[in-house]
């Protein structure tokens, strides 16, 4: 199975690759011991995202379902995230919430997604009505200010954002709690993508994602080869609306807040932009490219919001325009061809 | 003989217009059966009733006993349907061999499943293209990968629509020979064609369709020196 | 609450008919759509600061944001024909640039105008009579879609490469500039949109925003004929939310307004115009 981790669905397979692979792998792990912790958590924060990023490329690159709810299941496990810890009372049990928070992302992404591909919404409108959706519940969200909304203990205060939950913690051994902040939340975020992305790879190089490709490219062939295509899209759907919402989870634990801004516009927007660029036909790219956009965008915030967005819409025009399968994946390929041309066992 | 398939007074309707009429059909297991008639008879029509892309405003059709009308068409494929559509329906942005290998990977164990492919492509004659892009494929080539994959699912019914359609004569023979060495391997196959050289070097029987309806059925030779037959194709080409 | 269906009525309607003239004849999905409206409000209401006449100024912004939007389609649309899911980053991409871009270079908010006085009484409620012009308005954006369509020649040429493209072309039709028209003339329609309501609005550049969702899902649930979608569409969904408005308070309705195109989607893939147009057969 584990040969699986290589195959026709992810660019990069070859020696090369995988040296880099370790290399950058390394480096991520020596960091928290050269930086200052602000940056460590500041590099928690980005790699946060990346789950988001990546369930959208499995779902639209890989199976051509543009889904506009990835904001959409990162609020409902975030939220749901903060109820349940709010309400458990934190602790050892904020692991709980966290297993719970995402497994109710994952059943609205069921009911969701079964009512749209059994209700043969496809193309265009499945982006619409997934926007609709994220968009009723960002208007729901925010309107929840008075005292009357609340779950439990736990008030969902409307713009204002739900505040006040534990972030996600462990207890260890004589009686000490590991909490996941700081460098813990990062080498938690560090470990949890390694095993994402690799459990992906397998995953898209394996049968099932020989079917999601097939159906991508053509669903009636595909469903003519004896593949019930509406299953697949479902699977596929709830895996990467789940892991939308495993972002959702640890961004509510890094921050201890979360608000009906995370739902709505722009915000929705927001990991398009990030996979379109990267080129969402490879989860290596948008990987890469997903935490390169991430990182310049805050580093122009700083500057100017204004500016960051302006360059956010440059480049998404400028990718459709001129690179419509993403500038990462345009990059990756000259790399690989430069170093075919050397005979080095390319990438 | 055994019926493999038999539709009854199967029938469907776009808006005002009857593409298909109250069509009897019946396929014998084992033997090669035409389809034919001139344009707009219905017969892809037919076909795509037959796999379940449309459902039927009316009959049944029934395949290897079972009754499949309100059958999806995956399901179809499962019980042992399998087409070549009349436009190549491949994934042209995928290597012919992985097309290949998606047709194959449920029928085939994963260790055969290589030399199956290799098989396949050497049958097809495509082995020196198995690393390119399925579009890249001239046409007749495209036909010919399309056949390869419905042939994958190991279908005891195959339908063929017009397969041979922009081909060459040199390669719509090979695709006659092609079609008989699979016959005599044991699959029924159910062709669409226009082409009647082609369809005498195949077929067995032979079933006409005209303006939807059932115009005549027999074997070959009957159909052949049938002139109610040649009628309905005067003033429009028959060979191509 | 007649008086509020047509309001509301008569915001989807002018919101939407430029953005369904462009998807429906080039299947091209223009997120910039709300920057053209805020274009028309914004000329408008320069013009008006300048000394122009209210409906003087407005005519400018209309024609303003047309003339932008040619020139729009000849350098960036053209290229996403048929390619919706293409032509919906593109024109976000472009909404980001123009809207942020104008953050930086106008700043968030800008000296508007006030509405216009004049008020009508029917029983004991008091009604705006500018808000009735805005009704007007949309009833009018309907006719001259219909007149231009259905009685012009160039509505003749549109409407057979809307049809067939190549056909059109081959038979003499410029398709270029037909489409180059069009969505000069959904632009200009987006503008008269943001130029009827910039008197009622404080000018913001993301202004453009408030009318998008809606138009979107209104051109959606219409499907791609503009006449005979868009219209029933605006018809239905102002319904749905002056009902909710009514029953339930504002954000309920906008609420139920999209749980309402959810469901339209899925029941009628094809927007109402699809349905139709199938039944005809």
């Amino acid at each position: 199975m584990l040969r699986l981790i290589n195959g026709p669905q992810t660019v990069g397979n070859g020696r090369v690759f995988w040296i880099c692979f370790f290399g950058v792998l390394a480096a991520a792990l020596a960091y928290p011991m050269f930086a200052d912790s602000y940056d460590v958590g500041n590099f928690a924060y980005f790699l946060i995202w990346v789950f988001m990023a990546l369930g959208l490329c499995l779902m639209w690159g890989y199976c051509g379902m543009l889904s506009f709810g990835q904001t959409f299941f990162f609020g409902i496990a975030g939220y749901s995230y903060g109820v349940l810890a709010i309400n458990f009372g934190g602790g050892g049990m904020t692991v709980l919430a966290l297993v719970l928070a995402i497994g109710l992302a994952a059943l609205s992404a069921v009911v969701l997604g079964y009512f749209m591909i059994w209700g043969r919404v496809g193309g265009v409108f499945f982006g619409i009505v997934t926007l609709s959706a994220t968009l009723v519940l960002a208007f729901f969200l925010g309107q929840t200010a008075g005292p009357e909304w609340r779950i439990g203990d736990a008030r969902l205060n409307g713009f204002n954002g739900m505040k006040g939950m534990d972030p996600l913690n462990v207890p260890w051994f004589e009686g000490e709690t590991i909490y996941f902040e700081g460098s813990s939340l990062y080498y938690l975020a560090i470990a949890l993508i390694l095993v994402v992305y690799l459990a992906l790879r397998m995953l898209l190089n394996s049968r099932f994602g020989n079917v999601i490709v097939a159906i991508r490219e053509d669903p009636q062939r595909a469903e003519l080869l004896g593949y019930d295509v509406r299953k697949y899209q479902l699977i596929t759907f709830v895996i990467g609306s789940a892991l939308a919402g495993l972002s959702g989870v640890l961004y509510t634990s890094w921050g201890q807040f979360i608000t009906p801004s995370s739902v709505g516009l722009p915000a929705a927007a927001m990991p398009i932009v990030w996979v379109a660029f990267s080129g969402r036909g490879d989860i290596t790219a948008t990987l890469v490219g997903s935490f390169l956009i991430l990182v310049t965008f805050q580093a122009i915030t700083v500057h100017s919001q204004q500016a960051a967005l302006v360059l956010m819409g440059g480049m998404l025009l400028a990718t459709v325009m001129i690179a419509p399968q993403g500038f990462v994946i345009g990059v990756a390929r000259l790399i690989g061809r430069l170093f075919a041309r050397r005979g080095a066992g390319g990438a | 003989m055994t019926e493999l398939l038999k539709t009854q007074g199967l029938s469907k309707t776009f808006g005002g217009l009857a593409a298909v009429s109250g069509v009897d059909l019946s396929v014998d297991e084992g033997e090669i059966h035409c389809l034919i008639g001139p344009n707009g008879a219905g017969k892809s029509t037919l076909f795509k009733l037959i796999m379940g892309t449309y459902p039927p405003s009316g009959g049944s059709i029934t395949f290897r006993g079972i009754d499949v009308t309100e059958e999806r068409p995956y399901q179809r494929v499962k019980k042992g349907l399998s087409i070549k559509m009349q436009t190549p329906s491949i994934f042209k942005e995928l290597p012919v061999r992985q097309n290949i290998h998606i047709a194959l990977q449920h029928h085939v164990s994963k260790q055969d499943l290589s030399r199956e492919e290799d098989r396949l492509l050497a049958m097809l004659e495509l082995s020196a293209e198995a690393t390119k892009a399925a579009g890249v494929l001239s046409h007749g080539q495209q036909q010919w990968l399309e056949i390869g994959m419905a042939l994958a699912l190991k279908p005891a019914l195959l339908l063929m629509d017009e397969p041979t359609a922009g081909m060459s004569p040199e390669e719509t023979f090979r695709t006659g020979e092609l079609i008989l060495k699979l016959n005599e391997g044991g699959t029924t196959i159910l062709v669409v064609e226009h082409d009647m050289t082609f369809v005498r070097q195949i077929a067995q029987r032979v079933t006409v369709l005209h303006f939807g309806k059932v115009f005549a059925r027999g074997s070959i030779a009957e159909i052949l020196a049938d002139p109610r037959v040649a009628e309905i194709y005067l003033g429009k080409t028959h060979e191509h | 609450m007649l008086y509020q269906f047509a309001d509301v009525f008569a915001f989807l309607i002018l919101s939407a008919a430029g953005l369904a003239i462009v998807f429906g004849m080039m299947g091209v999905i223009n997120m910039a759509h709300g920057e053209f409206i805020m274009c028309g409000a914004y000329v408008t209401v320069g013009l008006v600061h300048g000394g122009l006449p209210l409906p003087l100024a407005q005519l400018c912004g209309t024609l303003a944001a047309g003339f932008i939007g040619v020139l729009v389609e000849v350098a960036i649309v053209r290229k996403f024909y048929k390619r919706p899911l293409d032509s919906l980053l593109a024109t976000w991409g472009l909404s980001l640039v123009v809207t942020q871009g104008m953050l930086i270079l106008v700043g968030s908010s800008v000296a508007g105008i006030g509405t216009p006085p004049g008020s009508f009484m029917v029983g004991e409620y008091t009604f705006s009579v500018y808000r009735l012009v805005l009704f007007a308005g949309s009833l009018a954006a309907l006719a001259l879609i219909y007149v231009v369509f259905m009685r012009t020649r160039f509505g003749v040429h549109a409407r057979a490469t809307m049809q067939n493209a190549q056909m059109a072309q081959a038979l003499g039709v410029r398709v270029g500039r037909v489409y180059a028209l069009s969505f000069g003339l959904g632009a200009a329609l987006a503008g008269f949109c943001g130029a009827l309501y910039a008197p009622t609005m404080t000018l913001i550049p993301t202004m453009g925003a408030t009318f998008v969702v809606e138009s979107f899902v209104t051109v959606v649930v219409g499907g791609s004929n503009v006449l005979l979608g868009t219209a029933p569409a605006g018809v239905l969904l102002a319904a749905v939310r002056t009902a909710l408005n009514a029953w339930a308070g504002q954000i309920i309705g906008q609420i139920g307004m999209l749980i309402a195109v959810i469901i339209i989607i899925r029941v009628l893939p094809e927007g109402i115009s699809g349905f139709l147009t199938r039944r005809q057969r």
